[in-house]
């Protein structure tokens, strides 16, 4: 009884001492305050704070902040000047020549200069990262630094995409002084970064959280505002929004749309639609049609499939509304790309994906199945059953696009896996017959939407090819969406190639996903990604 | 027990660790899935992926791979981790005593309350109080940790306003030790509770067999017969008997507290170990996962070896030989 006893005093003693004021609600702050703490959730432990080696989402979003790209993008994707205060394209766009910001510098004190941006990119981003390795890294010839404040990339031929490959998640520039002659995966400063971003590091304490300071000498004006950002790692996406609850944190990068309804009711909090996420911007859930196997070799049989999917009941069932239906191949969120009234682009109606079905030769049988009678390359009697392969994350999506198929003849068998073994069986193994997956297409086509589609990404690469699907008119169109320069002309070209994609649809665009920021209302001025907390503020 | 015994039981631990290694190696690197691809993340192309392989020798064939695994091995290198490009052992030590500390608070706290139950209940057999106490146990024991986990937080956490949410520390730093201490002790409890709550149901339910037994026993009777208090019988005759049992189960358990503390770090955001093995699962980093297994298997063994030499203590007509 004793024990009991004290335990109860020992309760008591903690409930008085870390008992918190809770202050009447506040109304959403409107105007910036300088001061105070964010304390933003993040679900993984990065291990690691350089955003320069990895596309690790969990490392950008915890290490951004402490870096610049060359440029940062608008809202709207337009790439405007950040390290680079201006830049010049000649040479019809093979040859980008950018005027560096005067008087930046490292937190370290040391200054910035070309010299750091030909090596963050020759040494580092060109290896490690692997989408500039995998874009930029084809097409550049040489970059040179004629002086202190310039510095000139030259491609092998014109390369459009460049400027939307700059920002602090595709090409974050690192300090040459202290990368240079070392192992960037192994540099002690990964864990202490030294940047030049709106905040400098303060500690990290592994699994637990990561402190960043106020950068006093940031090179732009007025900002940060914040004194400090605590970004605290908690897995468990549930405990993050009761964290939220609780006070305990101001910002979610996401929240499970279940959550999202009570949140938005309960009030005292913001919200901030995005589909940008440092891990990868503009995403697609996309189905892959394996086109090597014969069931998909008939385009009916993948229209048929197509036109059963009711897109809106996934946003509104899967996503809880967190996403739109996709209208195109190419994303909303890449505006002078994307296509919005396709004639081609399936839209649900079942009565013509039966049509379909039934003119492909998968005829309904007595018990509503269907079978195949004369379809070529499959004996006659077949059932019409293929396997469904996807993440075990992505398990709803699974779940409604049986059901949905179901209701006009086709058998799925659904098939989770892991992520990585789910890459294996995909794109090593081929093993799989249709599949759900989550394409970003990231900022430019030429990042994220090229590789979907042109025949030399067919193979072991993962998330490249999934359809194996070839076809030489748009690897050249692909080629000339490259190498031109002009975005109007440039946009005309994706629009020759998403009319041939919707034609021959080796894929089927299911929904444009979004993620939703939740932040306290005692805080304000945040944007999207990377520099989230650039210009936010907190009232305490 | 003779030191021979005790230096066998030691030498049995090299070839029982090395047994386990090899077994978690081969289980790693024959399972589906490639932590490059882990690491890499879409987008990268064929020339990355075989830049990457290379770089951290996994083009090699295996044997070759487990040539060098077991070369670095022997000199007590567990290897670096792929993901933050560090030693794997110096990873692991960051992380351990947050695990220990959580770990060691729920065994205290599950011994004592568990012992504390098995005697409330014992001392009165079929009362109420009995079958109450008995049945909450048991739910205890049945419910899933993540389910005592979460219910304990929206009651006492985000409901209650007692404990923190999540994490080992806030968010704003006390200033001196002191405070941090008790900052400290604050976010432990809940997590702590939880990880306890099925091994108080375990020891609790065996205490009271065995003190139940012990109390129907001669030598009890004989105690009471002299004209012992209750207490005084239950102290010091039933007692020494009844934990016989109770004290290899809390050894065994140790066990059960390491993969326990898996969950609980994750519902709970507490730093240790058990989340950084789930971290490294994901990310296939392969150093980190031999290491916390190594670590764990040794810390099970070394629980049992003191099990067993505690038995010998309490009774001494237990002889190994």
């Amino acid at each position: 009884m004793l024990r009991r006893g004290s335990a109860l005093v020992v309760s008591a003693v903690l409930l008085v001492s870390c008992s918190t004021t809770e202050g009447t609600p506040q109304p959403a702050a409107d105007s910036p305050v300088q001061g105070g703490t964010l304390v933003a959730a993040i679900s993984a432990d990065p291990g690691q704070l350089n955003p320069a080696i990895t596309t690790s989402g969990d490392v950008h979003t915890a290490s951004e902040l402490m870096y610049n790209g060359l440029v940062s993008l608008t809202p709207d994707r337009e790439p405007v000047g950040e390290l680079a205060e201006s830049w010049d394209v000649e040479d019809n766009g093979a040859l980008y020549r950018f005027h560096l910001r005067e008087g930046v510098t490292w937190h370290d004190g040391e200054p910035f200069t070309s010299a750091d941006v030909k090596f963050s990119f020759e040494k580092v981003l060109l290896k490690y990262h692997s989408r500039t390795a995998a874009s930029v890294g084809q097409a550049l010839e040489s970059i040179s630094t004629p002086d202190e404040r310039t510095v000139e990339f030259r491609f092998k031929e014109p390369y459009a995409p460049f400027p939307l490959q700059l920002d602090v998640t595709e090409a974050p520039i690192i300090p040459e002084h202290i990368y240079a002659g070392t192992d960037p995966l192994e540099n002690p400063a990964n864990l202490e970064p030294v940047g030049t971003g709106p905040f400098a590091f303060e500690s990290y304490k592994p699994g637990a959280e990561i402190r960043l300071v106020r950068n006093p000498d940031y090179f732009i004006d007025g900002q940060p505002l914040l004194d400090e950002v605590v970004l605290r790692v908690i897995p468990d996406a549930e405990s993050q929004v009761i964290a939220l609850e609780a006070g305990e944190v101001d910002w979610l990068f996401g929240v499970p749309g279940a959550d999202l309804a009570r949140l938005e009711e309960d009030g005292g909090f913001e919200f901030l639609r995005t589909n940008v996420n440092p891990g990868g911007s503009n995403c697609i859930m996309t189905v892959s049609f394996n086109l090597e196997k014969p069931v998909f070799q008939d385009v009916r049989t993948r229209r048929a499939v197509a036109t059963a999917i009711n897109s809106q009941q996934f946003v509104d069932r899967v996503l809880f509304g967190q996403g739109k239906v996709a209208e195109a191949p190419i994303s909303s969120g890449i505006d002078f790309a994307h296509a919005d009234d396709l004639s081609g682009m399936p839209t649900y109606d079942k009565q013509a994906a039966e049509d379909l079905l039934d003119a492909a030769g998968w005829i309904r049988q007595g018990d509503g199945t269907r079978v195949a009678q004369g379809v070529q390359g499959i004996p006659d009697g077949t059932p019409l059953s293929f396997g469904f392969t996807l993440f075990t994350s992505f398990a709803a999506y699974g779940d409604l696009f049986k059901a949905q198929l179901a209701d006009v003849g086709i058998d799925v068998e659904l098939d989770p896996q892991e992520p990585d073994i789910f890459a294996e069986t995909v794109f090593v193994d081929r093993d799989f017959d249709s599949n759900i997956i989550s394409y970003c297409n990231g900022a430019d086509p030429e990042i994220g939407v090229k590789r979907m589609y042109v025949s030399s990404t067919i193979g072991p690469v993962p998330f490249s090819n999934a359809a194996a699907y070839s076809n030489p008119m748009v690897d050249s169109l692909f080629d000339q969406a490259r190498t031109t320069v002009d975005p109007g002309e440039r946009g005309e070209v994706y629009r020759q190639i998403q009319e041939i994609l919707v034609e021959d649809l080796p894929y089927f665009w299911v929904v444009e996903t979004e993620a939703t920021r939740v932040y306290s209302s005692r805080c304000g001025g945040f944007s999207q990604a990377g520099h989230f907390a650039e210009a936010a503020y907190c009232r305490q | 027990m003779s030191w021979g015994y005790l230096l066998r039981r030691l030498a049995q631990l090299v070839p029982t660790s090395a047994l386990i290694l090899l077994v978690g190696f081969a289980l790693i690197h024959l399972a589906p899935g490639d932590p490059v691809l882990a690491l890499a993340g879409e987008h990268g192309d064929a020339e990355y992926y075989d830049f990457m392989r290379a770089k951290f020798g996994l083009d090699q064939p295996l044997h070759e791979q487990l040539f060098t695994f077991v070369a670095n091995m022997a000199h007590g290198d567990l290897g670096t981790s792929y993901v933050q490009g560090r030693p794997a052992s110096q990873i692991i030590l960051e992380r351990l005593p947050a695990t220990l500390l959580l770990t060691a608070t729920a065994l205290t706290i599950a011994s004592i309350l568990g012992l504390g139950f098995g005697i409330f209940t014992a001392t009165r057999r079929r009362a109420w109080q009995d079958t109450t106490a008995t049945t909450v146990l048991l739910a205890t024991y049945a419910a899933p940790v993540f389910l005592i986990g979460q219910a304990l937080i929206l009651l006492f956490a985000l409901g209650a306003g007692w404990f923190p949410v999540q994490g080992m520390t806030s968010a704003v730093t006390p200033s001196n030790s002191f405070g941090h201490a008790v900052d400290v002790a604050h976010h432990l409890v809940l997590p702590a509770l939880v990880l306890a709550a099925p091994e108080v149901a375990v020891i609790g339910r065996l205490t009271r067999v065995g003190l139940l037994q012990e109390l129907g026993s001669d030598h009890v009777r004989t105690a009471r017969a002299k004209g012992s208090p209750p207490s005084i019988v239950v102290a010091k005759h039933a007692l020494r008997g009844a934990v016989m049992p109770v004290v290899t189960v809390i050894g065994n358990r140790v066990a059960h507290l390491a993969s326990g503390a898996v969950v609980v770090e994750v519902v709970f955001g507490w730093p240790g170990m058990g989340r950084l093995l789930v971290d490294a699962l994901r990310d296939q980093d392969s150093p980190i996962i031999l290491g916390i297994f190594l670590l764990v298997s040794l810390t099970v063994m070394t629980a049992n070896l003191l099990t067993d030499l505690v038995y010998v203590w309490l009774d001494p007509r237990v002889l190994f030989s």
